[in-house]
């Protein structure tokens, strides 16, 4: 059964109240808000107790001040509404924060778990747990970009600097539809000149031998230096291999300025020259392509270590091959996707 | 709680949102007589028109910076109350309210 409450009780939990409440009031208007709602509460109380003909029980009273609400929220209804970044601001804040996340850090940290999980000689320098250790420039990153971007977006909130940027825009300067299945004309004579003359380039050079020479000047204006070096038995290979790749390249490119959009063939086409393309970059990589080297004035164990180390840095290199090719041919599967959806 | 907004719970948003626009007309028509806040409540009660204390309190703050209500501090029942009254300038207002109210009214019944 609920016991009466006493006037001191009752007053001593409504005063509670109010005093939770005052702390989060605008400090110019306190006392009259208080004085205010203290008035409503004990207008709601003194209601009750006529009509029941006793004095409140503890729990009713609690049981209004629950109704009026918590006090933060209360105190908070007085405050102009605020926000760090307002609505209008806010899908640019999103916007360059999912940029920062998609493009910059999660990047960063794909290459971090690919390295970690994949490289043998990454492992064999940060051994066990202390492998997370490098992540901490990371972390460092994605704290401070993420801080300083909020930062500010809250000053040009705040300043208002953004506004007339906002409100006074022209359709006009709205930029045109873009149609992703358009391959730029521009992008494509580029890549055909780029192609044909590395093509001319190549074979010019002779570079189906195996065998090269060279002078390098010496270290400050020295004598020349005689390189000489040897490259793998599979060379020749992959040599009329990339030279095979190169001519399908200009191909495409001829297909595509005929006709300046991806289709089913052109996408396909691009699809298999990366596959072909990216899956030969990792081949050589692995080949330990140098099989010797001689420069005059250098010890041959020199000379071996070195070919050591450039065979060894190419394998090495092999896993971020193999990460690139996996992004490039993922998106030219998505955009065979997108042409499959289009049709 | 559940990611997914019931029926329930969907409704009483939308109810909330058409009331919190209704308020403002609601409380300054109220206030053509002189209320105090406790009294303010009931009335808007008694129409139907329910409003917690830290719902209407802000309003009035509001409109009376908004040069639309006056109010005044006087003793009553041996306690301080705070007096608020529709001025002038919120009159002008509430006509103008009132017939964009109808208007609205309107519409949505020639839409209903």
């Amino acid at each position: 059964m609920q016991t009466a409450t006493s006037a001191s009780t009752s007053s001593e939990l409504i005063e509670r109240y109010l005093i939770a409440v005052k702390f989060w009031l605008p400090r110019d208007q306190k006392d009259e808000i208080i004085a205010e709602l203290s008035e409503d509460l004990h207008s709601q109380i003194e209601e009750q107790q006529s009509q029941l003909g006793r004095p409140l029980a503890r729990p009713e009273i609690e049981e209004i001040l629950k109704r009026c609400g918590a006090p933060m929220s209360v105190g908070q209804r007085y405050l102009p509404q605020r926000s760090l970044i307002g609505p209008a601001l806010f899908p640019i804040y999103r916007l360059v924060v999912r940029g920062l996340l998609f493009y910059y850090l999660l990047p960063w940290l794909g290459f971090w778990a690919i390295a970690a999980l994949l490289s043998t000689t990454f492992r064999a320098a940060h051994p066990g747990l202390s492998i997370f250790s490098t992540l901490e420039t990371w972390w460092l990153a994605l704290t401070y970009s993420l801080f300083l971007c909020t930062l500010a977006f809250a000053i040009l909130e705040r300043t208002q600097t953004l506004d007339p940027l906002l409100n006074n825009w022209n359709p006009r300067t709205l930029p045109p539809v873009r149609d992703p299945n358009r391959i730029p004309r521009a992008n494509t004579i580029i890549e055909l000149i780029v192609s044909i003359i590395t093509l001319d380039i190549w074979l010019q050079l002779g570079i189906f031998r195996r065998a090269f020479h060279f002078d390098a000047p010496g270290r400050g204006g020295g004598p020349l230096h005689a390189v000489d070096f040897t490259l793998s038995p599979l060379w020749p290979y992959f040599f009329w291999a990339l030279t095979a790749l190169s001519l399908a390249g200009i191909a495409l490119a001829c297909l595509n300025l005929v006709n300046p959009h991806w289709t089913r063939l052109s996408s396909t086409l691009r699809l298999g020259i990366d596959v072909y393309s990216w899956g030969l970059a990792y081949l050589v990589s692995r080949s330990s392509l140098l099989q010797s080297l001689s420069i005059s004035g250098l010890a041959p164990t020199r000379a071996a270590d070195l070919v050591h180390s450039v065979n060894h840095r190419m394998n090495a290199s092999s896993i971020w091959v193999a990460v690139i090719a996996a992004v490039v041919l993922a998106f030219d599967v998505r955009r065979i996707l997108r042409l499959d959806r289009v049709e | 709680m559940s990611p997914i907004a019931t029926h329930d719970d969907r409704f009483e948003n939308l109810r909330q949102e058409l009331r919190r626009g209704s308020l403002p007309l609601a409380v300054l028509a109220a206030l053509r007589t002189e209320h105090y806040g406790y009294t303010l409540r009931k009335t808007l009660a008694d129409h139907g028109m329910a409003i917690d204390e830290s719902t209407l309190y802000p309003l009035l703050r509001r409109l009376e910076t908004q040069g639309l209500l006056v109010s005044e501090w006087r003793e009553e029942d041996k306690r301080n109350k705070r007096f608020y009254r529709l001025s002038p300038d919120g009159n002008a207002i509430l006509k103008q309210l009132l017939t964009e109210w109808k208007n609205i009214h309107a519409s949505v019944e020639d839409i209903i």
